[in-house]
């Protein structure tokens, strides 16, 4: 019998490994003793076997260490959190009031925002053939080298391209429009306006339209027949069926006639860029702009479906020349562009896309972001500095054998339930915000339920509320028990300055945002009263409409009858709505290289008079003179960039006409100030399709009344659709007022946040330091310097803010800026004041709670002794 | 007629630990039950047992005396508490009178 052998040692490491301490010795004492027993009897091999049998068999709940066994009872634990947390918000609730408020405001932003953000995404997605479907586009190399990008394609290229490309399944042009142009349609009695739309036949191909009546397959192959919409047809003919073969009449100049219903579609849903009433046969267009239907015009839209699989890249590059060999114009390149890429990406710089509306879309994603992360650090930044209140309850759970695990477990159910409860409220705000949003935003939201939106609302709850809590928990749970229940709770350096850091970065926020706000209202306010070089105010136009056009002359005198109107003038469409240039003027010193791109202005006569646009020299259009469409006016701007000396009487060449410059004017922002002003020649349009009516001002209502009176005379039945250049003109910074809007709210927002994260801290350290205050009162301090001592910290906190929001706002500032070719100068006291609000704010927060704090009684403080 | 709360192995358990007294520690239990049942067991399912015996309030035990044997360590001797023979008694009672009720093998005890 061998007696030196021993139990197998790893045998022994494993059991003490995981067998609970106190048992350790008594069951490895039994199991030596078996062992020694079987030496005696068996051979060392068997009872080292044996010793392993016994080890396995020993490998049991009771005698394990307890973090390998857990008795998992989940749903025991929740309920024990949930009614801890309950009562957690109860004992303390002015905390609970704080973060619930914080961070109710800061869901209820970011659900808002959410809901735009998709709505924007999802614009022109739902067409079916989405993938396929894009826009053929074109870049124009002016001669200076910049590249321009536009929309407006030759009317022949869509036809073209789909009979010569193999890869192009479907194609269309598409009118280019100006939606508050509307025709009239006539029906028995009945008379209404619509917007129509042109089209060739593979538009309903290539769109998903929900077709309630008529062939598909047939639309928009006779040149009198119209496809229309399912509201045009309840409003006009009471029904959306049954209505193929019905003919109406129809009057827009040059298209008026009588038409032929030859299907019904549904109305695409709101999110769909394109929305119209009635779809033409593109043919007419071509029939009544004959001169336009060539390749050197840039007019419609053109649309193409590629044929599945199609790689769009070759196929861009194996049609980028087709232009110029159509045209033997060779400055012009084609691109295509996804179609549903339209809405968002539609600003082009030297050829490449730099963004657009999806700008914004970023801009509000940041914002909730923000507007979410600044909540969440105040719910960890007064998490932790409560954390002594807390530190004895840890302690004792830990003396009595809770783990780590669980405590974090506790904290992190706390936020979330916090945050689960913010939800709630958040969304019953949205729900009563909602349509004040739609207002503002111009779009239609609504919380569909699907369960998309359910899932990422409760994803980012989630989120939120385990982010905010993690912090703490992981903070609180680390606490010592022996430690806590002494009292002592060691604040480690890193902690106070993290905390510090928090504070101080929602301030630099705030501050950043409140400078944005005054720099965008004050930009906005002085583009509204820049001296544009003429008078935009109580003008209105209106479409020549109906009997407008037989009676023009009659319906005029009329007009002018009225006493307080000022003047009238016919107005061609690309006053304040052109975008358009054109190199299509040769003038005596041209060459290829200094062609130039010039805007345009049709103008019917006395218009630059209604408008009030001075002269440099030479004269205006008149009628007196007879034969002025072959006259022509430039502004300085332009007369500069050609070169020419004493242009008056000169003959430049328009679009292949002779024209001979009768007059300069002084340059004047016919465009946003976003442009500098660029050359443009001014042409007489014998029959504008609108009429220009200056009023006197302060006669508007009565006078509209008046004109409204006239044209229902002329136009039986109809209301005057008008518009005011002034409306036109603030149209072009509507995104901006818009921004400006937005701006005020979520820098008031961030404010409001930052404040309600200030109050929390300051109320805990007025508390910790109760009993300092105490002394310094019995000593002899007065209330203000014990405000002012409380204050000091939180002082330097909000200064150290301001340094580092000011360079910040200063470079997005004068970044933003530099997209206007007119802007502000930014003034240093938008610096000044955005840093004495914060500075304000914060003495009132501190103060608030100092003072109460500071009145206590001394005696009362100190007796806790 | 009051249950037993014991078990089968249980009750063979606490009445070993009975029988060893001063020798009623784990590793002996499991040898005594071994030598009578002819079935071998492992230590880790007596002491199991033990431990949840001693849980249910059936037994007791303190640390003993270490021995070389053992590598130097004590070993855990336990004791039927009051409410172990309790219990013990019932069971046995219990069962007595079934075997007295039933038919086939009907005899008085001594």
């Amino acid at each position: 019998m061998k007696s030196n052998s021993t139990p197998p040692k790893y045998a022994q490491k494993l059991l003490q490994m995981l067998l609970k301490e106190e048992l350790v010795e008594e069951i490895l004492g039994d199991l030596e003793e078996k062992f020694q027993e079987m030496l005696e009897q068996q051979s060392p091999f068997r009872a080292k076997l044996n010793y392993w049998y016994q080890t396995t068999n020993y490998l049991r709940p009771f005698a394990l260490k307890n973090i390998l066994i857990t008795e998992f009872n989940p749903f025991l634990m929740w309920r024990h959190n949930l009614l801890l947390s309950l009562r957690n918000f109860q004992k303390d609730s002015t905390t609970f009031l704080i973060n619930l408020t914080g961070m109710t405001i800061a869901l209820t932003c970011v659900l808002l925002i959410y809901l735009w953000v998709a709505d924007e995404l999802s614009v022109d997605k739902f067409h079916a053939k989405d993938t396929q479907l894009y826009q053929v586009m074109k870049h124009s190399t002016s001669p200076q080298g910049e590249i321009y990008s536009f929309p407006w394609t030759p009317p022949p290229l869509a036809k073209a391209l789909r009979e010569e490309m193999p890869e192009v399944e479907y194609s269309t042009s598409l009118r280019l429009r100006n939606d508050d142009q509307k025709g009239i349609l006539k029906y028995e009695e009945k008379q209404l306006k619509f917007t129509e739309q042109y089209a060739e036949s593979d538009f309903f191909q290539m769109f998903t339209y929900d077709i309630l009546e008529g062939d598909r397959s047939r639309f928009l192959q006779q040149k009198d027949e119209v496809v229309i919409s399912d509201q045009l047809a309840q409003k006009v003919f009471g029904k959306t069926t049954d209505l193929v073969g019905q003919t109406f009449e129809w009057e827009k100049e040059p298209f008026s006639g009588i038409y032929k219903v030859a299907g019904v579609y549904k109305m695409p849903p709101a999110n769909a860029s394109m929305q119209f009433d009635l779809v033409f046969h593109f043919d007419l267009v071509n029939d009544h702009f004959p001169d336009n239907n060539k390749w050197t015009y840039g007019g419609p839209d053109t649309y193409i479906a590629l044929k599945a699989g199609t790689n769009p890249a070759t196929f861009q590059e194996k049609i980028s020349t087709y232009l110029q060999e159509k045209s033997n114009e060779d400055y012009q390149t084609l691109f295509i562009r996804p179609y549903s890429d339209k809405y968002l990406y539609n600003k082009y710089e030297n050829g490449k896309i730099v963004g657009g509306r999806i700008d914004y879309v970023w801009l509000f994603s940041i914002i909730a972001i923000f507007v979410l992360a600044i909540a969440c650090i105040n719910f960890m930044n007064l998490a932790t500095a409560k954390a002594a209140k807390r530190s004895k309850e840890v302690g004792v759970k830990k003396a009595i054998g809770a783990s780590k695990g669980h405590l974090i477990q506790q904290y992190l159910s706390e936020s979330v339930l916090l945050t689960f409860f913010s939800l709630f409220l958040a969304l019953g705000i949205v729900f009563l915000f909602l349509p004040q949003f739609n207002f503002i935003t111009d779009k239609t939201l609504t919380f569909s339920f699907s369960s998309k939106m359910f899932a990422s609302i409760l994803g980012i709850v989630f989120l939120t509320g385990l982010l905010s809590g993690s912090y703490p928990a992981f903070y609180l749970s680390r606490f010592e028990a022996v430690e806590v229940l002494k009292g002592k709770i060691r604040r480690s350096f890193g902690e106070i300055w993290l905390r510090k850091g928090l504070v101080v970065f929602q301030f630099t926020v705030s501050i950043i945002l409140i400078i944005s706000v005054l720099v965008v209202y004050h930009q906005i306010q002085f583009i509204q009263n820049k001296n544009l070089g003429f008078h935009k105010d109580q003008i209105i136009h209106f479409t020549k409409d109906g009997q407008l056009n037989e009676n023009l002359n009659t319906f005029l005198t009329e007009v002018k009858n009225i006493p307080t109107v000022v003047n009238t003038a016919g107005m061609g469409s690309d006053l304040l709505e052109n975008g358009s240039r054109t190199t299509g003027v040769r003038w005596e010193g041209y060459t290829e290289d200094n062609a130039i791109a010039f805007k345009y202005i049709r103008v019917g006569y006395d218009l630059l008079e209604t408008i009030g646009v001075e002269l440099a020299e030479g004269r205006n259009f008149q009628k007196a003179f007879g034969n002025e469409e072959n006259k022509i006016i430039f502004n300085e701007a332009a007369i500069q960039a050609m070169g020419l000396e004493d242009p008056i009487g000169k003959t430049v060449r328009q679009w292949g006409a002779d024209k001979q410059i009768v007059g300069v004017v002084k340059d004047f922002h016919f465009e946003s100030l976003y442009e500098p002003i660029y050359p443009c020649f001014i042409f007489l349009e014998e029959n504008p399709s609108e009429i220009m009516v200056k009023i006197e001002a302060g006669t508007e209502k009565t006078t509209l009344a008046q004109l409204d009176a006239v044209y229902k005379r002329f136009n039986d039945g109809l209301s005057l659709d008008y518009r005011f250049l002034d409306a036109d003109y603030a149209q072009f910074y509507a995104s901006e007022e818009r921004i400006a809007k937005l701006s005020k709210h979520f820098a008031s927002i961030a404010i409001l946040i930052s404040c309600l994260g200030l109050l929390g801290l300051v109320t805990f350290s007025a508390q910790r330091r109760k009993r300092e205050i105490g002394i310094r009162k019995v000593l002899g301090a007065s209330t203000f310097s014990i405000v002012q001592m409380l204050s000091a910290d939180f002082t330097k906190m909000v200064v150290v803010a301001i340094i580092i929001a000011l360079p910040i706002s200063y470079y997005i500032a004068s970044d933003w800026l530099k997209g206007f070719a007119f802007k502000i100068e930014l003034q240093v006291w938008y610096f000044i004041i955005a840093s004495l609000v914060a500075l304000l704010l914060t003495w009132l927060t501190v103060s608030f709670q100092t003072l109460t704090t500071a009145k206590l009684n001394p005696i009362d403080t100190l007796k806790e002794e | 007629m009051i249950e037993t709360k014991l078990g089968e192995f249980e009750e063979v358990l606490l009445l070993l630990v009975g029988i060893l007294g001063e020798n009623a520690y784990a590793f002996k239990i499991a040898e005594e039950f071994e030598s009578q049942t002819g079935r071998a067991v492992s230590i880790g399912s007596v002491h199991s047992t033990l431990n949840r015996l001693s849980k249910k309030g059936f037994l007791t035990s303190e640390m003993g005396e270490p021995s070389a044997r053992r590598g130097g360590r004590r070993k855990r001797i336990y004791e039927i508490t009051a409410y172990g023979e309790k219990v013990l008694k019932a069971s046995r009672d219990f069962k007595m009178s079934l075997w007295n009720q039933f038919p086939g093998f009907a005899f008085r005890i001594a």
